[in-house]
């Protein structure tokens, strides 16, 4: 039971930084390899305010939202001068310095040991502990995300994020701040992200580099792809599936280490066949595909 | 030398061949089963590596790339699929090696010659003689031999290419299966001097992809500079600050170039908000 539980928050848990990473990537055609320095970030900004200042959660996690929101300024400039591959190679570029700083900045972050021991959660006197107590946070947190997801991707501001996927010249000509928007939409996706990184921090109670590294960027975008970019039940489908589907291997009874690389074989063959067959995804709507 | 044979590849095809990082820890591995295991003397061993690696990256443009792009794929896809061959090769490889460092030296490590007032041992100087000489030979290549043109004609612009008359898909073939045996040489070359790991390539690639902006893309010495001028950052970096930095300073430089030079130092071809 407790095993199932852990699941299904871990679900939730990615379906926030799945339905973040669309924002950017699926809506607005910016895809980033940044994702996971954007949870990193939110995840040690909480877990150090928690463990440091013992603050309580109301405050750690809107500071996690603006240490994102500003990460977000900072990785999307590049986006406003070089873009697709380039592009993908500049956000590469900072998930790496946000490791190296993860890693290597002990004094702050503990390095390569971690952090250990962040306090649970209290809201208004409710301590979070159990599993069941945190699925229900988690899983209000991902229906909050879902449902600011669609506000936005309905709303004006949404359509242009489409017009600017779609063909930036055009919009910038009909007269939208394409720079402003795509700014927004970082800041936006990746304070989303931090919402991912405060739960899995107060949810594992301990946080490490490790955690966030490339290849959990890479995770979070075959999510994404394979749920179907631009669209929200898309990218909802896509941690399902990809959380899920893996966890079969655990019951194949295979060591350890040799599980952890087939579950890495899957990822890649999995993302390797759909965008070889269905770049769209399960059900999305686009494909990195035109121009 | 892995930032050339990379740059070969994303000049002539104008994407991000990220499994290029795997090609390389391939080579490494390859050589270690052909001189470890099967007894063969080092320089066949080493040569039959490279053969496999240039295979490898036959196999790869045939199986995965040509498809993709016939299908009308833009260079996201390209390098989204390329991350995917990156992650399934590394994985492959530590399933069948183990994690753990592999050697490919043997005997005693020799006390390094005295130059300059470091030391260099004799395997780094034939790494630094290997690496030249080859990088030399693909610069002659790339300007001076009908292939070498055709590559660069295919990078320009491959359907004017295509339309002259130039084998645009033999071509791209050929500039994957040379960068391929590049960087699987340079895995060889690397490995002797500091042994090996299932995720070296990661590193090798980044280097890589940074030398080939910073020295600009399509451009043998510029890449050749850029590679020089990176390690040169990043050991004058470990030595006023620490060894721990360095993949950030190598970022950092990279963001710097992306930001302001994006052609780099001898590219031409500015990408920068092309309509």
């Amino acid at each position: 039971m407790a095993y199932l539980l852990h699941i299904l928050i871990l679900i939730g848990i990615y379906v926030i930084l799945a339905e973040s990473l669309n924002l950017i990537a699926g809506y607005t055609g910016l895809l980033s390899i940044a994702h996971a320095a954007f949870y990193g970030v939110g995840a040690y900004a909480a877990a150090l305010l928690a463990l440091r200042f013992a603050a309580p959660v109301w405050l750690t996690i809107p500071a996690a939202l603006v240490a994102a929101g500003a990460l977000g300024l900072i990785v999307a400039w590049p986006g406003l001068r070089v873009r697709d591959d380039y592009f993908v190679i500049a956000t590469f570029a900072f998930q790496i310095i946000v490791f190296s700083v993860m890693n290597n900045w002990v004094a702050l972050t503990g390095g390569p040991l971690g952090l250990p021991g962040i306090p649970r959660p209290e809201l208004l006197g409710w301590v979070v502990n159990e599993h069941w107590e945190f699925l229900v946070v988690v899983g209000v947190a991902a229906a909050l995300t879902v449902f600011v997801s669609w506000r936005l991707v309905r709303s004006p501001f949404g359509r242009v994020l489409r017009a600017i996927r779609e063909d930036e010249v055009f919009a910038a000509a009909v007269g939208k701040n394409v720079a402003w928007f795509k700014t927004t939409v970082f800041m936006v996706g990746g304070a989303m992200a931090a919402v991912g990184g405060c739960l899995y921090a107060y949810y594992i109670t301990f946080i490490d580099p490790t955690s966030f590294t490339v290849m959990e960027s890479i995770f979070i975008i075959s999510i994404v792809i394979v749920g179907g970019a631009g669209s929200l039940r898309g990218a909802a489908l896509g941690a399902v599936v990809l959380v899920v589907l893996p966890e079969a291997l655990r019951f194949v009874g295979l060591p350890n280490a040799v599980a952890a690389n087939l579950r890495q074989i899957f990822y890649g063959l999995l993302l390797i066949l759909f965008m070889m067959f269905r770049p769209q995804g399960l059900i999305g709507e686009f494909g990195f595909r035109r121009k | 030398m892995v930032a050339v044979g990379f740059g070969l590849v994303f000049a002539t095809t104008r994407f991000f061949h990220f499994a290029h990082g795997a090609v390389y820890t391939a080579g490494a591995y390859l050589a270690l089963v052909f001189v470890k295991w099967l007894g063969l003397p080092l320089l066949p061993g080493a040569a039959a590596a490279v053969v496999l690696c240039a295979a490898l990256g036959l196999a790869m443009e045939l199986v995965l790339y040509r498809p993709l792009r016939r299908r009308g794929a833009t260079p996201l896809v390209l390098l989204l699929a390329s991350l995917g061959a990156y992650i399934v090769l590394q994985n492959t490889i530590s399933l069948v090696f183990g994690d753990q460092t592999q050697t490919l030296r043997s005997g005693v490590v020799r006390v390094g010659l005295p130059v300059l007032g470091a030391r260099i041992t004799p395997v780094q100087i034939w790494i630094i003689a290997v690496a030249v000489a080859l990088t030399v030979l693909v610069w002659l290549l790339v300007k001076k031999t009908r292939l070498g043109i055709s590559m660069r004609a295919v990078a320009n612009d491959p359907e004017l290419a295509l339309i002259s008359g130039v084998p645009a898909d033999t071509v791209i073939l050929a500039s994957f299966v040379l960068g391929s045996a590049l960087a699987g040489a340079a895995g060889i070359l690397v490995a002797m001097d500091v042994d090996m790991t299932p995720t070296m390539g990661m590193n090798a690639l980044i280097m890589g992809v940074v030398a080939v902006i910073v020295g600009g893309t399509g451009s043998v010495p510029g890449i050749a500079l850029g590679a020089l001028l990176l390690a040169a950052a990043q050991h004058f970096g470990v030595w006023q600050i620490s060894s721990k930095w360095q993949d950030a300073i190598a970022f950092v430089i990279l963001l710097v170039f992306l930001l302001f030079r994006p052609q780099g130092f001898f590219g031409r071809k500015v990408r920068k908000a092309e309509v």
